[in-house]
């Protein structure tokens, strides 16, 4: 009788086995607290970093071994899509960015959306008029994998202005887990976040600041589709470098920074040094066109209002292809 | 249909000023969706057949697979592997009629003991009262599930620092 490799099987049960762990772990400390606070329904339950698992070297080259194995297997638009094109994708990424935020899901539920997203085109030949549906059955996953409280059918197909149904979501969610061999638990460049700015000599009170920057440059990221095939950590490393330029934080210490801050970052993801200037420009290259559009549609926006009532309708199309967040950033 | 249009207001109430809400290419085709949602799984199980040795329709082994098949007695097996949903205690039933060996079998010669230590098996207590609930009208839905049912809450001092925390 043959062998049976079970390896690549025993490491996903691995992995879903930490997500259950971690689950009943936030579960127990709810039971635990309510005792003393009688939490209200409304809050978000939330674990606490654990420095058990980001103190330790061995989880980042973890991730650091297994991120390839989540990644889209080819650059799709050249081999398998026939029907959409690389614009539609920003739209529907717009799109599903714009249902997150207003639903304040947690962070990295767009990232891996957008993750399950390519994976599944980069296998099926999917047409333009179910790419909508298909976006919502990405956030619909991720959403339960990462949240306590996550988005619900009825919501996403209100968000698709009711152009599909629940039992459509609920039937392609299964045809979704099937092509991605049910490994929903991807890594993604957030969970890379924590390990860089903890080795990087940061003041403290500006860690939240880095931290919201550079979730919205790995949210621009997701959005692109230049970046759809770059590793996580170069995504999570270009964004933390991004980030601490924009702040202009590598000004105020020469000697700290400069180049050695490049250097710096690409040790810790064992990164070259070329390749991670290269994506960091990448990264600010999109921020500067995607401030340009949203000025653009911000100018045309004011345009229209004054132009009188009547032109309110049109303006869903096409209306901010960039996240609010990303213009409120100072380069 | 009236609980359904409250939960769409009440839905929509909660959706902000409602420009994320729109339909970005056009009306879906149904009927072809439907088409193409049938075709994929139909290719899924296909796949899945050929991946196992096994035709998942008829529920029978294949001829020339990689694996060798062995009847389980349903009963032995933890209730996580029975098809159920949510209210419905008839697998119950059907594990009855679909007992291929009995249960507690000797595994067969030439396989070794380590070849089921892959199937996690639920403590024995969660197996029987499981499958000892009685009468179904009785219980029309299973009892939710809490945490405290695996695990002891337990009480911290509040003045106690952690061990592990910051």
């Amino acid at each position: 009788m043959p062998k049976l490799s079970l390896e690549p099987l025993f490491c996903h049960f691995v992995i879903f086995l930490f997500h259950c762990l971690k689950t009943h772990f936030i579960s127990e400390r709810t039971v635990t607290t309510m005792e003393l606070y009688c939490l209200e329904a409304d809050t978000i339950v939330r674990a606490r970093p654990d420095p058990n698992l980001l103190c330790d070297d061995r989880v980042l080259q973890s991730l650091l071994t297994i991120e390839e194995r989540f990644l889209p297997q080819c650059s799709y638009f050249k081999c398998v899509q026939k029907d959409i094109q690389p614009f539609m994708r920003r739209m529907v990424a717009t799109w599903m960015l714009e249902v997150c935020e207003e639903q304040k899901c947690e962070e990295e539920v767009f990232p891996l959306a957008m993750n399950y997203l390519d994976r599944f085109l980069a296998v099926v030949p999917t047409r333009k008029c179910n790419l909508q549906l298909l976006g919502a059955v990405c956030m619909f996953l991720a959403s339960k994998l990462k949240e306590t409280r996550p988005l619900t059918a009825e919501k996403l197909c209100i968000y698709t202005d009711n152009s599909i149904r629940p039992h459509e979501l609920l039937e392609w969610e299964l045809v979704v887990l099937g092509k991605l061999k049910w490994n929903l638990a991807a890594v993604t460049p957030n969970d890379f976040i924590e390990h860089i700015v903890k080795k990087l000599p940061l003041p403290e009170d500006k860690l939240d600041l880095i931290r919201k920057h550079v979730q919205t440059f790995i949210a621009l990221c997701a959005t692109d589709f230049n970046f759809a095939m770059y590793p996580p950590s170069m995504i999570a490393t270009g964004s933390v470098g991004a980030a601490i330029c924009g702040l202009q934080l590598n000004s105020t210490d020469h000697s700290l920074w400069g180049d050695s801050l490049m250097e710096l970052l690409a040790k810790i993801t064992n990164t070259e040094v070329d390749v991670l200037k290269a994506c960091q420009e990448q990264i600010e290259r999109v921020l500067v066109s995607s401030l340009q559009e949203g000025r653009r549609l911000q100018h045309k926006q004011q345009q229209q209002d004054q132009g009188g009532p009547h032109s309110k309708t049109l303006d869903g199309q096409d209306q901010s292809s960039t996240p609010t967040d990303v213009r409120d950033v100072n380069l | 249909m009236c609980i359904h249009m409250a939960v769409h207001r009440q839905i929509l109430e909660s959706l902000g000023n409602g420009t994320a809400c729109r339909n970005l290419f056009g009306p879906v085709d149904r009927e072809q969706l439907q088409v193409e949602y049938k075709d994929a799984l139909q290719k899924d199980i296909e796949d899945a057949s050929r991946r196992w040795g096994f035709d998942f329709v008829l529920e029978k082994p294949l001829e020339g697979g990689d694996f060798q098949w062995e009847g389980v007695s349903g009963a032995c097996m933890p209730a996580l592997y029975h098809a159920c949903a949510v209210g419905d205690m008839s697998w119950q039933r059907e594990v009855e009629s679909t007992a291929v060996t009995t249960c507690g079998a000797e595994p067969r010669l030439g396989q070794s003991a380590g070849g089921k230590e892959n199937v996690p098996r639920s403590p024995e207590r969660h197996i029987s009262s499981l499958e000892k609930t009685p009468e179904k009208t009785h219980m029309p839905k299973r009892k939710q599930t809490n945490i405290t049912d695996f695990y002891q809450a337990k009480r911290r001092i509040v003045a106690t620092p952690r061990k592990s925390g910051q």
